[in-house]
């Protein structure tokens, strides 16, 4: 495992950072990310993921561990650790009574930037999220996509240099997640970093060029997306569609795959047969032989979940933690 | 600590105290509060406003309010200025951004007390006007600048009470309530112990009433304004309240204590402690 323990140049490190919640307890937490890192930051519910982040947001302090944003510690030093940063929490609690365009530029204030600084971001960023003809609405009038789309809006405002986006993408419409796909992959190639904590692993492995992933409070693993899955897919499904799947239960064919080369076991499933295989094998064409041979109409057979999916339900089952 | 940055929430927290219907609700009812008792003494042709009361009578607008709904105006206002904050979440958004916890705090702080002092100011132009209106022109009012200045001192008791326990309790209902309590107790404890003091004449009784919290807050405005008008003019300020704490100095130096003391708890208890998730 790759923890990226702190070095000098990273623009976000933990150090055993812990936060006693009493009957719970999230970390040590240790982990680094240096700039121009899309990092995807994964964990089930409850594992920590909004506790680690308000700690580096200086929001919540830690119990122990050190905890630096921009090489700055969050809480002692919070203006200076959060010039350059933006935030968009996981429920985008917004001010209901503020327009678009009057949020933006409370969080201009907040930031300090000038009014020309301010008039020429705002109408750009509102542009970029898609919300340039809500500007004038109330936010209580817009829909939950919208809220969240003007949510990282204010994120972006002032040019920060790192993002950290909690659930970026939840109730944003397919054109605007293809949207604001484009619009991190720029923020990145202008020199920034990300981190973003995500259910949607699908929009992780397009969009992130490393993981954190927690659990239980503690890092399961840090490192490239490639290699979390080299070290812990622990096999792959496969689903085997046929027609009329009823007939299946306790029929030679489920018997004469199990005996293919590479195949853990077989399992029904609604549609037909769920195949589990070891990670490194790929028995589709065999597979799909033995079916056509055994007389059963095929109907579709392919991968049930990504290997990052796969990667990630194996990593969470029970997978020791550090 | 930066001023522009205070501003900002000071601003941000006008605006969203506004935004809220109760404090629309307070300004309709000051409005009313300051206007209507002249029409009613004007209707009723009380025997009580004699000619030379005439003059005075715009004591009655700025002075009936004080007691009670200035001061319950100053709690509304403020023990959901930070609370409101948590259970929306907004706390969190504002907070994630270069400012500083004191920014933010007295940035609302000082926004909810503007608002509380906007409502005084159009009180007294609603009362003066109206007294001017209904019973012609109104004498001594070159001295309401300094009862203004009484007044506004005066509330900050109950506003820095409720904003504590605001950001203490991070629930606005429970805020409400609690600050509500402890304002009409002290209110009722007050009442009580006068009538004690009346019926026994024993000291202690006297003394309690100076240090509850209502005390100063009633009397410094009165005790201040009383001396600068004729005798014959006390019966107006019977109408607004009686001062219980006999005098001005230990009257400004309880409200300091008290509303300093409030304003200390609070921040401390803001910059130590975590910023809340949204609490539902």
């Amino acid at each position: 495992m790759d923890e990226r323990a702190t070095t000098p140049e990273a623009v976000i490190s933990f150090e055993q950072a812990v936060k006693d919640y009493g009957p719970k307890e999230i970390g040590p937490v240790t982990f680094s990310v240096g700039p121009g890192e899309i990092v995807g930051f994964l964990g089930p519910n409850g594992s920590g993921k909004s506790t680690t982040i308000r700690m580096l947001l200086g929001l919540i302090k830690p119990t122990s561990g050190t905890v630096r944003l921009m090489q700055r510690d969050p809480l002692a030093d919070h203006v200076r650790a959060l010039e350059r940063v933006g935030y968009s929490p996981e429920l985008p609690n917004l001010q209901s009574f503020l327009t678009p365009r009057e949020l933006l530029q409370l969080t201009a204030k907040e930031l300090g930037l000038g009014r020309k600084e301010t008039d020429d971001q705002l109408p750009v960023l509102l542009e970029d999220v898609g919300l340039i003809q809500y500007q004038d609405y109330k936010i209580a009038k817009l829909s939950k996509g919208m809220v969240q789309r003007l949510s990282v809006a204010q994120a972006m405002m002032g040019s920060p240099k790192v993002l950290i986006l909690d659930e970026p993408m939840i109730g944003i419409d397919p054109a605007g997640v293809v949207k604001f796909r484009s619009l991190f992959r720029d923020f990145v190639r202008d020199g920034g970093t990300i981190v973003m904590s995500s259910h949607i692993l699908s929009e992780v492995e397009s969009l992130c060029t490393s993981l954190v992933v927690i659990h239980s409070g503690r890092i399961l693993f840090r490192g490239g997306i490639q290699a979390f899955i080299r070290e812990r897919l622990g096999s792959r499904s496969i689903l085997v569609e046929i027609a009329d799947s009823s007939a299946l239960e306790g029929s030679a064919l489920a018997a004469r795959i199990s005996s293919l080369g590479g195949v853990k076991r077989v399992t029904p499933a609604p549609a037909g047969l769920l195949v589990e295989v070891a990670p490194d094998s790929d028995p589709r064409a065999e597979i799909s032989r033995v079916v056509v041979e055994s007389g059963a109409k095929l109907v579709g057979l392919g991968h049930s979940r990504s290997e990052l999916d796969e990667a990630y339900i194996s990593a969470i089952r029970g997978t020791p933690t550090q | 600590m930066r001023a522009s940055r205070v501003l900002t929430f000071a601003r941000y927290e006008i605006r969203r105290a506004v935004a809220r219907k109760k404090v629309l609700a307070l300004v309709a009812l000051t409005v009313l509060i300051s206007i209507a008792p002249y029409y009613a003494l004007y209707a009723t042709h009380t025997s009580l406003i004699t000619p030379p009361l005439r003059p005075y009578l715009w004591i009655l607008g700025v002075f009936l309010p004080q007691a009670f709904f200035l001061q319950f105006t100053a709690l509304l206002i403020a023990a959901g200025s930070m609370s409101e904050e948590y259970e929306q979440g907004t706390a969190e958004v504002l907070l994630s951004k270069p400012v500083s916890r004191q920014e933010y705090f007295f940035g609302k702080y000082l926004g909810g007390y503007a608002l509380v002092v906007g409502i005084v100011v159009l009180d007294v132009i609603l009362s003066i006007t109206s007294a001017t209106f209904v019973f012609g022109p109104q004498q001594q009012l070159g001295i309401e600048p300094m009862i203004l200045v009484a007044q506004v001192f005066a509330a900050l008791v109950f506003y820095s009470f409720a904003f504590m326990v605001g950001e203490l309790m991070r629930r606005s209902s429970l805020s409400y309530i609690l600050s509500a309590s402890v304002f009409f107790t002290s209110e009722v404890v007050g009442v009580f112990l006068n009538i004690l003091y009346t019926l026994t004449g024993t000291d202690v009784y006297k003394v309690a009433n100076y240090y509850l919290p209502t005390s100063p807050v009633d009397s410094l405005p009165l005790l201040l304004a009383e001396p600068k008008f004729p005798s014959s003019v006390q019966l107006v300020f019977r109408f607004a309240a009686t001062p219980v704490e006999p005098s001005i100095g230990v009257s400004a130096l309880l409200i300091a204590v008290y509303f300093l003391s409030a304003v200390l708890i609070a921040l401390s208890y803001f910059t130590r402690m975590d910023v809340a998730k949204r609490v539902t």
